[in-house]
């Protein structure tokens, strides 16, 4: 069996536009054969409710970081925000295995296993895609992904310290009367934030290369990933007002 | 020739998927690897990919509906290749076998290219055929009017341009037997004659052209800008209380049909605010037809209460009831959700204070409002609680300048907190 890579790059805080062009970038990048191995992209979000859109209208992103982003995509309301570990796999399934329910599956098992390795007891929640704690009554982990010939973007949510009352602003997940969780509050008080986030990211990425079964690199930069954009002629977007 | 497009099962489990989005429209031309479709199954969104170049057509199923894996649901022809009436109801290939069934389309070697019509047309094949003048032709296209539906007065029944330029209002020739075409209006109440044509296309000056040009390329396809203002929604609150209590078992106003009127009625005195970008000119618009963004399951719609300026509030309230019942139960009609003018989005019952909605292209303006609360303010120099709402505009640059839309915003606050400024 050939050796499979994950790399894995941590890009900090990064507003919501700015990573989906990255994952569209990368993904774009990884069918086009340009990308040589699979990525995960390991972030957090300002916080930003996103609406999934399910309309005739265009492509609505907006680019300039506001809080309520309707997206193109089909898929349920949800809140990103500081203190949750946001996890974007560009995975090419074909090297794997083409089944986007296996994924799916498989991406649970990531996070099961990295929750375990914390103390955290979770599992699955059938019929609700996603990681759950207490036999199924507290969400801990929200799921939602694309697929383009068989090259997987969006990806994960993990509550790890999140202030869990932003989620009352919504219906997490349309599903009425869902209750929310993070690691620090299913650990109860005590936990070190910074420890937290810490132990949490090095958990998931152990999760990622038990469950996928790929040795995983860790990449400093993000943009050593991203530089063949220039290369391919795409501008970064700069900001010129009309005065 | 023609290669089919499928459904795709992404996984052995997979049996059907749900259309949710189409990036390509019947005749748009594609390349082999871009996306023609957004389809989902279970939590994942995958993409429906080009097998070929060509042109698009005979799409055969609607966003929103649920397709069997191994159905056609569009064809993709060569340049000019006309296809025929095939994929109406494709049956569904048995899922996993890679059995795939290239006899539903029938490849026609007619000479020049025919307007092929969209499906689901039950009419007969040659009823796709209308004689028409390629101009009269164009401006159909341009004003998205179906030719179908216009009586021609030219030579053999031939459509020409003056058949199109009469518009709606003023009795169009539209083939009544046709059905389908013009939206029943749900009031009863004969609106007031409107004179002239339903909107003015005005050409972009230069100095529009390069503040579209800039500003597009600067921030993106549309070029946002946001102004905020809040609005004291206590004689609001009164008068809704007041409607309600005389409406009492009839129906029900609530504060979105309120904004949603005044709304209609601010633009009326703005039109500048009331229009289409239309990459090289401007439609100003001059009826008011408001969007409503409605959440649904999974996403959001903004269904149409058209002539909202002119409609009794109960009518909006009865109106936009029925339509987010419709929504929610995924029965709008295209219908009823294309044509609107400008928007409303309203996240109040959300609990949340103030937000930035992202305009419903072409429309150069929405608003969003926040939820009402009692907060303490200063009137007259005496602290006191009053009801007060946070109301956002946003506004694409290319149509809509600062002081236009603070202007609107003005004259849609001072409506607000002074409900009897509609009359006036």
């Amino acid at each position: 069996m050939t050796r499979r890579v994950l790399v894995v790059a941590q890009a900090g805080v990064v507003p919501y536009a700015e990573a989906l062009e990255w994952q569209r970038s990368l993904a774009q990048a990884r069918i086009d054969g340009r990308l040589a191995n699979d990525v995960l992209l390991l972030l957090e979000h300002p916080a930003v409710v996103t609406l999934g859109r399910n309309s005739h209208a265009g492509h609505l992103l907006s680019r300039d970081g506001i809080e309520v982003f309707e997206i193109e995509r089909g898929g349920d309301v949800t809140f990103h925000g500081p203190g949750q570990l946001v996890g974007y796999p560009i995975i090419d399934l074909t090297r794997h295995t083409p089944d986007l329910h296996w994924y799916l599956r498989t991406l649970e098992q990531a996070l099961i296993d990295a929750l375990a390795a914390l103390g955290v007891p979770a599992g699955r929640n059938p019929g609700y895609t996603g990681v759950w704690t207490r036999g199924g009554s507290r969400k801990i982990a929200s799921i939602g992904i694309h697929v383009k010939q068989w090259v997987t973007w969006h990806g994960f949510a993990l509550n790890v310290t999140t202030d869990l009352s932003q989620f009352g602003r919504i219906v997490p997940c349309g599903i009425p009367g869902v209750e929310m969780t993070s690691v620090d509050r299913e650990l109860g008080a005590g936990s070190r934030e910074q420890e937290l986030w810490d132990e949490t990211v090095a958990a998931v990425i152990r999760g990622f290369a038990q469950a996928f079964g790929v040795e995983t690199e860790l990449l400093d930069d993000i943009q050593l990933l991203l530089t063949w954009r220039q290369a391919d002629g795409v501008e970064r977007k700069t900001c010129h007002g009309l005065a | 020739m023609a290669t089919n497009v499928y459904m795709e099962a992404l996984s052995p489990t997979m049996e059907e998927g749900r259309v949710v989005k189409w990036h390509k429209r019947d005749g748009d031309p594609v390349k082999a690897g871009e996306t023609l479709a957004e389809v989902e199954t279970d939590k994942a969104v995958m993409d429906l990919v080009a097998r070929a170049d060509g042109v698009l057509r005979q799409v055969a199923a609607a966003e929103g509906q649920t397709v069997a894996v191994g159905s056609v649901v569009a064809v993709i022809a060569a340049p000019g290749e006309s296809v025929g009436p095939s994929v109406n109801a494709p049956p569904p290939v048995t899922s996993g076998s890679g059995k795939r069934d290239t006899g539903n389309v029938v490849t026609v070697t007619a000479p020049a290219p025919v307007a092929v019509a969209p499906l689901p047309a039950a009419a007969p094949a040659d009823a796709t055929r209308v004689k028409a003048s390629p101009l009269a032709r164009r401006i159909a296209k341009e004003a998205g009017v179906d030719l179908q539906l216009v009586t021609g007065s030219g030579p053999g029944g031939r459509v020409v341009k003056k058949d199109l330029e009469r518009t709606p209002s003023q009795g169009a020739p539209v083939a009544s037997a046709a059905g389908a075409a013009v939206p029943s209006p749900v009031s009863r109440v004969p609106f007031p004659e409107r004179t002239g044509a339903a909107y003015q296309d005005v050409p972009l000056t230069q100095i529009r052209k390069t503040i579209a040009k800039r500003l597009a390329a600067s921030l993106g396809p549309i070029p946002h800008f946001f102004l905020t203002t809040e609005v004291d929604m206590e004689r609001a609150s009164e008068a809704r209380d007041a409607l309600n209590k005389q409406l009492g078992d009839q129906g029900k106003v609530s504060f979105n049909d309120i904004i949603i009127k005044a709304t209609a009625h601010a633009l009326t005195k703005h039109p500048a605010c009331n229009a289409w970008f239309q990459e090289d000119h401007i439609r100003y618009w001059r009826e008011v037809h408001i969007g409503m963004a409605v959440a649904v399951e999974d996403g959001l719609i903004t269904p149409v209460i058209r002539n909202a300026d002119m409609k009794p509030l109960a009518d909006i309230g009865r109106e936009a009831k029925e339509l987010a019942e419709k929504a929610r139960s995924r029965r709008l009609q295209p219908t009823d959700y294309t044509g609107s003018t400008f928007s409303v989005s309203n996240l109040g019952m959300f609990d949340i204070d103030q937000f930035t909605a992202v305009i419903n292209p072409p429309e150069a303006g929405i608003i969003a409002v926040g939820s009402i609360v009692q907060k303490p303010v200063v009137v007259d120099g005496q602290l006191t609680a009053r009801r007060r709402m946070r109301i956002t505009m946003s506004c694409d640059h290319r149509v809509i300048d600062g002081a236009t839309g603070a202007a609107f915003l003005k004259t849609l606050k001072q409506m607000l907190e002074n409900p009897l400024a509609m009359l006036l």
